[in-house]
């Protein structure tokens, strides 16, 4: 486990969280969100259908047939940006704006990589244990890998340096005990993790896979 | 339908920002530049298209279809992305354990194939629900729905899951000889 000392202020520890935050927060950890890219979509899409619903019975002169044979730029909006054009100018660049700064936003957080927070350990007046997120991992990953029924295990931290959490996959072996394995992980590998890290509330969520089994040698 | 969503979101994100970049030069160069015919957009041909253009005229109402449908799938992509991830009992509250349906389904189908009756065996399973075709040979005993049956909810048992997904098996005997 890699450590590196740097000098800190920090002498109060954050306060333990309640049991629904640690169960929300394990529960976050099983995947990269992405619901804020979900319901973004939604809303696209339930624009561009209102839209297309609107013009379509508009077209097909639902709201009136004289509407529906008025051209498209109507000169009545023609007349009302003409009467002042700087005030429209001005909104249609502001509105620009607003849509480039949204959409760069949203690109930068769709291909952002998710991040892996260090954990910061208090090590006493004006020292800080700063344990990097690889190190941290890899010494869950270790253990977890040799509990009996499990093949192999891949272990990473998320969310924040604030507020860690760890993500563990296993790939059990056909004769695993589920139940046992999960009793064993958290007694056992996450117990030590939980008191090595100084994380007394580090939530946890484990992904089950099952090993593929290695095929035969087609030539004996 | 999540990949879908991965790639849609940076794209759609790109589309918005170009179109607002787009709406800054061309408002910016009309109010400098009043002769100019648009930069990168000729909006004053598409002005005049559009000045000469009725809602009840062609393609509007294509055009206006293919929108809302567009709309459509966005919003079919939005909704179906969600993890289905299959939920199991953890021994802490700290703790979130999840498998994949795509596990679930192997474990159920290398239990069923394990029969010396069972010829071949498709399954699909979700959180919800376990379907199981088996394709047995054709001296199978007439008992094997039952048999297949017990023993998918007798693996079922012996996993913690958080929700016991309803099992469905149908079976099939093939022709011929074993």
């Amino acid at each position: 486990m890699s450590v590196d000392l740097t000098k800190s202020h920090r002498t109060t520890r954050a306060p333990r969280p309640t049991d629904a935050r640690l169960r929300r927060r394990s529960r976050s950890a099983v995947a990269r969100s992405a619901t804020g890219d979900r319901w973004l979509l939604v809303l696209i899409g339930l624009v561009l259908l209102a839209a297309g619903i609107g013009v379509t019975l508009l077209s097909y002169g639902v709201f009136g047939t004289a509407r529906a044979g008025r051209p498209l730029l109507d000169p009545i909006i023609v007349d009302t940006v003409a009467a002042d054009p700087v005030l429209w100018r001005a909104i249609a660049i502001a509105g620009g704006i607003v849509l480039a700064v949204l959409g760069l936003a949203w690109v930068a957080r769709a291909v952002r990589p998710e991040p892996r927070p260090d954990v910061v350990l208090d090590g006493g007046p004006d020292t800080t244990i700063l344990v990097s997120s690889g190190a941290a991992a890899e010494a869950v990953a270790a253990p977890a890998g040799s509990l009996a029924g499990v093949g192999r295990a891949r272990a990473r931290l998320v969310g924040s340096t604030a507020a860690p959490a760890l993500r563990v996959t296993l790939w059990l072996t056909d004769d695993a005990d589920v139940r046992a394995v999960l009793r064993r992980l958290d007694g056992e590998v996450l117990a030590t993790a939980r008191s090595a890290l100084d994380l007394p509330a580090l939530p946890v969520a484990v992904r089950l896979e099952v090993e593929r089994p290695h095929p035969a040698p087609r030539v004996a | 339908m999540r990949a879908a969503l991965r790639v849609l979101a940076p794209l759609l994100g790109l589309a918005l920002a170009a179109a607002g970049v787009l709406v800054v030069i061309e408002v910016v160069a009309a109010w400098v530049l009043p002769d100019t015919v648009g930069l990168l957009v000729p909006w004053r041909a598409w002005g005049v298209t559009l000045a000469n253009l009725s809602w009840n005229e062609n393609p509007v109402p294509g055009i206006a279809i293919g929108v809302g449908v567009a709309g459509l799938l966005l919003i079919i992509v939005g909704l179906a992305a969600r993890r289905g991830d299959v939920r199991l009992e953890a021994p802490t509250t700290a703790m979130t354990v999840t498998t994949s349906p795509r596990v679930l389904a192997r474990l159920v189908g290398t239990r069923v194939r394990a029969s010396d009756d069972v010829l071949s065996a498709s399954v699909s399973a979700s959180a919800r629900r376990v379907a199981v075709a088996v394709l047995a040979w054709h001296d199978a005993p007439p008992d094997l729905r039952e048999v297949v049956v017990g023993g998918v909810k007798e693996l079922l048992d012996a996993l913690p899951l958080r929700r016991r997904p309803r099992v469905a098996v149908s079976v099939r005997k093939q022709e011929g000889v074993r």
